[in-house]
């Protein structure tokens, strides 16, 4: 057996209100240090989980233990001592320094009138410290940025020495680097201090790169519970939030926007990574690709397979097949330009050189990022023109134009 | 690490020190000033041999001395109201009467005063209309307590309150249509407030039943500090919300309740004074605001009824043009000093 039970058990568990069931039969188990993050599209049903799990609800079936006990049974103020909570909903009341807002946290272990022993003015410091707040001590809250504030939460919830502290969206409205030093501190109290952090959370990406288990919550059920390198796919995904125009690579670990492709077809010779921004920025103006040929562990192929592109494949560590070869040549000469990323040439990618020489002798125009001069072969010859482009974003601004005056 | 307060803990010091002195020195103003004039060597003759007897004694012991009490106590129970009704619904232009509590003792007043049921009472007519608040004040507080069981957030509940403020305005004010002139004017004049005319038994009475209230609302202060940041933090952190609740607004009536049937309603006061002891004392911690309320509530009221005797004598000012007339811009002012919001 193993020598932990789990902090936080759920057993076929109802939540909702009293005429609407929102989620039901939910079975699932939290261990102790554990970041469960919730996944869902808005309204799923992550805020009312997370209300009945922290008792602000009550189940309308099935049961929640904590440490084996029933939530039901707990008295406030155990209860209290063992979770803590932070909301969406902004709190800032008037005349609050931060070092005050983190000692209300003190709450549960406080006495009659609440003064703070030696002891407890340790824990909110400890806590300040923890969310890298000593700086601003004793500004009022209402001075602090968003970011800031949230750290406050945090730091407010963790002097409360819970052993669960359940989050609802703690990233909502942050900008990008509080957004990833929350996560951060989040994760740090699962691995440093062992509480089991619960949260609901809207960028999948971070999710998947930061927690233990993820829940995926939709129509009113939990659709998958697990370790996000297993229930993180494009499929899934999809699923979760209905997307077509987007879509998750669990290899990449990030999420794509698929362009809309109406501003013509552009075939990408590439290989090596060299084309993993310039995809990005060809969908993002509209361009539908097709790319080849591509090793199938190249990072290029991750990136335009989430993009939707057309791939053409070859498996790792094989030259390029003049099958493979052969078909791409047919696409080129449907694409209405071509181009040549720059790759590095070597012994098993021969085969798209040979791509960009026929493009070429088709008379397609071949926009390339390659420095002159390295492959004097490309010089142009009698059909096609050849154009030279510094990086991705001249690139796209060169085929525009070329485009407007070809057409 | 508190040792980062002191700072502030020292300039609250301060404060309290300069309040208490004021409070003494407008309890003092109070008895020595008024129509007849009294001399501090005669003053001090009367409070030590105790002489109610003669004239002058009389009216230092059974007018001065027991409206500048009364005026200090109604003054702070009526702050110390509405510090915790804002808490309690974490908004700042929340006072006592809000939850229509003078609307429903000014209702039985109106129909003790402007209605036929005193016939053959008029002798009684004093206490009559102390009972009549007293008993209206309360119902509406009973109402409003059973309603705030079923309902979930305290803005519903406020809405309640305003309600049965208008319902109750509406009764009063048919009631006002229908009335003879001459009960008219009484009913006006108690509707301004007052602090004459307080008897010793009711200071008596508001020193014992105010200062259990007092007492127990400042043991409340903790929780009240935990409610500052919304009913589901105070609840995560232990806060019984239920019995909270319900303590808060019997405790918040209990005080407006009582000041409202002996001095008819005050206005402003409750509203005002929380936000004046907050922006002197930097703080939102309710350890340090009841009592802060209690002293400035005093002192505000006490002063407003000496201006409300002595500005036009021997006609006398209903309190609650002063209380508002001085007190919303000396508010305005310390908020736009400040740049804060509330």
């Amino acid at each position: 057996m193993s020598q932990s039970q789990p902090l936080l058990q759920v057993e076929k568990l109802s939540v909702g209100y009293q005429n609407k069931v929102v989620l039901q039969n939910l079975s699932f188990n939290i261990e102790k240090g554990e970041f469960v993050s919730l996944l869902g599209p808005n309204g799923a049903g992550k805020t009312t989980l997370l209300r009945t799990l922290s008792r602000h609800l009550s189940p309308l079936a099935g049961t929640v233990y904590i440490n084996q006990a029933d939530l039901k049974t707990l008295t406030q103020g155990h209860l209290a001592k063992t979770m803590s909570i932070v909301l969406t909903e902004k709190v800032s009341p008037p005349f609050f320094r931060v070092w005050d807002f983190v000692a209300l946290g003190r709450y549960p272990h406080t006495g009659f009138l609440g003064k703070l022993t030696p002891a407890d003015e340790k824990v909110v410091m400890d806590a300040v410290k923890m969310v890298n707040a000593e700086d601003f001590l004793f500004r009022d809250i209402n001075t602090l940025s968003d970011g800031e504030r949230q750290k406050i939460l945090i730091a407010r919830a963790l002097a409360q020495e819970p052993q669960t502290i359940l989050l609802d969206e703690p990233t909502m409205h942050l900008d990008l680097k509080h957004r990833i030093e929350v996560m951060t501190i989040l994760q740090s109290l699962c691995r440093d201090k062992g509480i089991s952090v619960v949260a609901s959370l809207h960028d999948v990406d971070i999710a998947a790169k930061i927690s233990d288990k993820v829940g995926l919550v939709k129509d009113g059920q939990i659709i998958a519970w697990g370790e996000p390198e297993k229930i993180l796919s494009s499929t899934s995904v999809a699923a979760l939030y209905d997307f077509k125009d987007a879509s998750f690579n669990r290899f990449l670990g990030s999420i794509e926007i698929k362009g809309k492709g109406n501003n013509g077809s552009v075939f990408v010779v590439a290989g090596m990574g060299s084309a993993a921004i310039l995809y990005r920025i060809l969908s993002k103006h509209g361009f539908s690709i097709v790319t080849g040929v591509l090793h199938e562990n190249d990072l290029d192929f991750f990136v335009a397979d989430s993009l939707g592109a057309d791939c053409f494949t070859q498996p790792p560590m094989e030259a390029i097949s003049p099958k493979n070869v052969q078909k791409a040549k047919k696409r080129i000469a449907e694409s209405t330009c071509v181009i040549d990323t720059g790759f590095p040439l070597g012994s098993l990618n021969h085969g798209n050189f040979d791509l960009l020489k026929t493009a070429l002798k088709m008379g397609k125009p071949v926009f390339s990022m390659r420095k002159n001069g390295d492959f004097p072969q490309l010089t142009p010859s009698a059909l096609g023109v050849l154009f030279l482009c510094n990086d991705e974003a001249h690139l796209v601004t060169m085929i525009k134009e070329k485009l407007k005056e070809i057409l | 690490m508190s040792l980062v307060n002191i700072e502030l803990k020292k300039k609250q010091m301060i404060w309290f020190f300069v309040i208490t002195f004021l409070i003494i020195l407008s309890v003092l103003l109070n008895i020595i000033i008024g129509s007849v004039h009294i001399s501090f060597s005669e003053l001090h003759q009367i409070i030590v041999s105790h002489d109610t007897a003669s004239t002058k004694g009389f009216i230092i012991w059974n007018i001065r001395i027991p409206r500048a009490l009364a005026s200090v106590l109604g003054g702070a129970f009526l702050a110390v109201s509405g510090l915790l009704l804002q808490v309690f619904f974490r908004n700042p232009i929340v006072g006592p009467f809000i939850l229509g509590i003078s609307s429903g003792a000014t209702l039985m007043v109106s129909f003790v005063m402007l209605t036929t049921l005193t016939m053959g009472f008029t002798f009684l007519s004093p206490f009559m209309t102390t009972l009549a608040a007293f008993v209206g004040a309360y119902a509406t507080m009973m109402i409003i307590l059973s309603i705030a069981n079923r309902v979930k957030s305290g803005i519903t509940l406020l809405i309640v309150g305003l309600m049965m403020g208008y319902l109750c305005h509406a009764i009063t004010s048919v009631l006002i249509a229908f009335a003879e002139k001459e009960k008219l004017k009484g009913f006006v004049l108690w509707q301004m407030g007052s602090f004459s005319g307080f008897q010793w038994s009711e200071i008596q009475l508001m020193f014992i039943a105010g200062g259990i209230i007092l007492a127990l609302i400042y043991g409340l202060s903790k929780p009240l500090n935990a409610f500052l940041l919304g009913e589901e933090y105070a609840s995560s952190m232990g806060v019984n919300i239920r019995l909270f609740r319900i303590l808060i607004l019997l405790c918040a009536c209990a005080l407006a309740g009582m000041i409202t049937s002996m001095a008819g309603p005050v206005a402003f006061i409750g509203l005002a004074v929380p936000h004046m002891v907050r922006l002197c004392f930097n703080t939102s911690d309710n350890h340090i605001l009841i009592p802060g309320c209690i002293l400035m509530g005093g002192i505000i009221t006490s002063l407003c009824d000496f201006i409300a005797r002595m500005a036009f004598t021997p006609v006398e000012l209903p309190i609650s043009a002063i209380t508002a007339f001085f007190g919303a811009p000396i508010v305005l002012s310390l908020l736009l000093k400040r740049r804060v919001t509330i």
